[in-house]
């Protein structure tokens, strides 16, 4: 377990953080003892100068030199009586030209003199709206400042990060509904989990942040060695919030009726021939002793969730997974298609050992909160895929449903699959059995249609 | 928190799980029941039965499931006392706020404790719980539960007026959320409770707009910074298993039947017209058959029309049968789902859609194809989330003015 003395409040050398951008990009960087650091056209610095820094900061690069800017608050803009009215388009307006521009820049004129007397040349400026003119400098400010802002690695900005970036990647899991499948799934310190995780490791990094150290993961993946979770570079996670916690096992390892093939590790001294070859032993006795214990650890099962972010059939999943988590423990699977999902929950409520499985949808809208100019984003995304949901119970086939006596009633009155009673998803839709087991008395929500 | 045992003992609380809509947590105590429509039961039977069990009821009528609580079933099954928050919410803000192992927050109000229980258990015992609740009757309920669920390690209850009195705590918290009518009232304490070595997280709970307005102009003044707003919720999914769709190419099929039909009772009419006056006087006779041979090309005039989208009487006929198929066709296809539906369920067969195979291939298995749809009324509106950050101070920093605020033009 970690302390949180532990846990690091500052940038350390070897960690790969998140950079804000002046045109609000994100880029990734890794802070390499003496390197240099390039930001492309926001300029460049020496990497050192981050390291023991808090996150959060806004930096402005002065001669490969850092200096820290105050935080940067929202000023009231004032509301005047000017319109667009004798604005029109394409009017030259700009005396100053790149070329211009390009030699202030070269001759080290501050970004903010440059913009000074782009807005004393313009010849429209004046008629401007204020929310105008603000527009109009903070456009300017993205281009020729050299700013950057530091972002702290959490869950949130490293998941925000690698849906902007290649969303397919993290197969289109958004922080909302990332969120949301970590708080179904129970995660909470000194839980034990399984994930199948083919998506680049979100859910991996996701709950390995939540557990902070203390709990167990295992994963499921489909490579012989240790998968690659890519999106874990950006966490930083110090090695004891990982290495006691996560441990591997793959399709064929993680089936118990499969022998895996092995290559001895103790041979007779006599075959020994050098000390090369004794500590070559050593490790592979240890890999496999390791091995060993994974595979024990899955097998006496009793585990507190599964999560599921796969490109596998999830039912199959399901299936191979499903001795290993404890009675009334969640599943929880996770599709960019809703078409997997509802042909899996179809297959699901058909079996009496997943209780209520259900979909739902996670729906996200950003605002800006400007004074005076507060409205929704204009780009927002689609979607962060879907989530399944569902309870591993134990079934007593010998429990009658209340309302099995009614099945008459059902037959003089069919529901057609349009009708839906308020309130229930899966229970309204087919008057079968297995519906009316999963939901107890289930008259309820029957009766009402 | 609550029982990590595999098997329910005494005192443990569980949730009873009868439907969706009926979820009721209980302490597991010997000597009493539970009796409702969904059955009988004594909470002795429940003992040393694993979690997750379904239990049939005493008097062989009915059933329901024995659920371990978390704090997304104490969300669907608490008693609300004030409204409270869904799962949604509470899992975008925690994930915001970067509450995880071992962080302190503060909350405030406590209302039902549904924000509270998921916070609790998200931070572990590592971390703390500092929760307000200016309301003393609901701040004494919030503490019976928490200390029945054992959160007093874990969770602080202090029953005050934050916007009047502050928090409890100084420069220690990772992390705020306002769930109040006026948070614009407790900003400036939460930015002493915050922490100032590292970036901090503020959230504030608001169902109204102008509150918004009115939080953001707080956080803006006390030094907050990244402000942002988002609203977020859940669409629920229906999924149905529908017989495949039928193709037009059947209906044109029996529209052209028809059409066959009406032609050949057509000249079935004029063949027995015919035979019925085969001898009438020449003056009517011939009457007649003009008649006949204009009725003959008027319909030839139809049918040369009728494509174009002339507006003839054949059209309409075509229209009218063309529904009239339709919804037959349509009650069949329901009558033959119920049958399938009704003999799966007396032989206690599975319902169709084998999930065995390849993905793409399944969802048409056997002519069934299974479609979802967004359930028909679903929540539309919580809160508007109000974000904001507190930066740390720097320490030995050379701070600079920042060059984009500080454009201030002499010309306008």
């Amino acid at each position: 377990m970690i302390t949180d003395a532990e846990k690091s409040l500052a940038i350390e050398a070897g960690n790969n953080i998140l950079v804000r951008l002046p045109n609000a990009g994100i880029r990734s960087i890794n802070i390499n003892g003496n390197s240099t650091v390039s930001l492309g056209r926001f300029g460049s610095f020496h990497g050192k100068e981050l390291v023991g820094q808090p996150y959060g900061l806004t930096y402005e690069i002065v001669d490969k030199q850092l200096k820290v800017l105050p935080p940067h608050t929202v000023e009231e803009v004032e509301d005047t009586d000017a319109t667009n009215e004798y604005i029109n388009d394409g009017e030259f307006v700009q005396p100053l030209t790149l070329e211009e521009i390009q030699t202030l820049k070269q001759a080290g004129v501050h970004a903010s003199d440059i913009i000074k007397k782009q807005i004393e040349l313009h010849a429209n400026y004046a008629l401007k709206t204020e929310y105008s003119k603000e527009k109009y400098k903070k456009r300017k400010v993205a281009k020729y400042s050299k700013l950057f802002t530091t972002i702290e690695p959490t869950l949130y900005n490293v998941c925000n990060y690698w849906f902007e970036k290649d969303q397919n990647r993290i197969r289109q899991i958004r922080v909302d509904t990332l969120s949301q499948m970590l708080n179904l799934a129970n995660i909470r310190p000194g839980g034990r989990y399984i994930a199948v995780d083919d998506a680049s490791g979100l859910v991996v990094a996701a709950i390995l942040d939540r557990l902070g150290g203390d709990g167990r993961l295992l994963t499921i993946g489909d490579t012989d060695s240790p998968p690659a979770y890519p999106v874990m570079v950006h966490m930083n996670f110090k090695p004891a919030e990982v290495k006691r916690v996560l441990a591997t096992l793959n399709w064929a390892t993680a089936d118990p009726d499969h022998d895996p093939l092995i290559p001895p590790s103790e041979l007779p001294s006599s075959e020994i021939r050098s000390e090369r070859q004794k500590s070559r032993l050593g490790k592979r006795k240890s890999i496999n002793d390791a091995l060993h214990a994974t595979r024990q650890e899955l097998f006496s099962g009793e585990f507190d969730a599964l999560i599921v972010a796969s490109e596998y059939e999830p039912y199959s999943v399901l299936e191979a997974l499903f001795p290993f988590i404890a009675g009334s423990a969640s599943i929880v699977v996770h599709s960019p298609h809703m078409q997997i999902l509802a042909d899996l929950q179809n297959k699901l409520r058909g079996l009496p050992q997943y209780l209520f499985p259900n979909i739902v949808e996670g729906w996200l809208r950003q605002y800006q909160v400007l004074p005076g100019r507060t409205h929704p984003m204009m780009a927002t995304s689609g979607s962060g895929g879907y989530v399944l949901h569902t309870v591993k119970v134990f079934d007593d086939p010998e429990a009658m449903p209340v309302m099995s006596h009614r099945h008459k009633v059902w037959k003089k009155t069919p529901v057609a699959s349009e009708q839906v009673s308020e309130g229930s998803q899966a229970a309204t839709r087919d008057p079968s059995l297995s519906e009316a087991e999963l939901d107890g008395g289930g008259d309820v929500l029957m009766s009402t249609s | 928190m609550w029982s990590t045992a595999r098997e329910i003992s005494p005192g443990d609380t569980v949730v009873i799980w009868m439907t969706r809509d009926i979820i009721q947590p209980i302490v597991v105590t010997p000597g009493k029941d539970i009796n409702n429509r969904f059955g009988y039961y004594k909470h002795s039977d429940l003992i040393g039965i694993p979690y997750g069990s379904k239990v049939g009821s005493r008097n062989g009528k009915g059933f329901v499931h024995v659920l371990r609580p978390t704090p997304e079933l104490w969300t669907m099954a608490l008693p609300h006392r004030t409204q409270i928050l869904y799962l949604a919410d509470i899992a975008f803000i925690t994930s915001y706020l970067n509450i995880k192992r071992g962080s302190k927050v503060i909350e405030a109000g406590t209302g039902s404790g549904s924000f509270s229980h998921s916070v609790a258990r998200t931070v572990g015992t590592s971390g703390h719980l500092w929760t307000y609740e200016f309301h003393e009757a609901r701040a004494n309920k919030a503490g019976e539960e928490f200390a029945q669920h054992g959160l007093n390690e874990t969770v602080t209850l202090t029953h005050r007026n934050v916007c009047k009195d502050g928090f409890t705590i100084v420069d220690k918290a990772d992390a705020v959320f306002l769930d109040l009518p006026a948070p614009w009232d407790a900003v400036e304490h939460a930015r002493r409770a915050l922490r100032k070595d590292k970036v901090t997280r503020i959230c504030c709970f608001s169902p109204c707009i102008e509150q918004v307005l009115r939080t953001v102009s707080a956080l803006n003044e006390t030094g907050f910074v990244e402000i942002t707003m988002y609203e977020t919720l859940q669409r629920p999914h229906e999924v149905s298993q529908i017989s495949l769709l039928p193709s037009v190419k059947e209906a044109a099929g029996k529209l052209k039947q028809s059409e066959q039909r009406r032609e050949e009772k057509r000249l079935r009419q004029i063949a027995q017209n015919k035979a019925k006056f085969p001898a009438a006087g020449p003056g009517g006779s011939k009457r007649k058959r003009d008649e006949h041979v204009l009725v003959d090309e008027e319909d030839c005039l139809y049918s040369e029309l009728a494509p174009q989208g002339g507006e003839s009487s054949v059209v309409i006929d075509d229209n009218a049968s063309a529904c009239g198929s339709t919804k037959k066709l349509k009650t069949t296809d329901i009558a033959s789902e119920d049958d399938k539906a009704m003999s799966a369920l007396d032989d206690g067969v599975e319902y169709p859609g084998d999930l065995s195979h390849h993905i793409s291939s399944c969802s048409a298995t056997a002519g069934k194809m299974s479609v979802s749809k967004v359930i028909t009324e679903v929540r539309g509106h919580t809160s508007y989330l109000t974000f904001a950050s507190l930066l740390p101070i720097p320490t030995g920093a050379v701070i600079k003015e920042e060059p984009g605020v500080n454009i201030r033009e002499e010309s306008t």
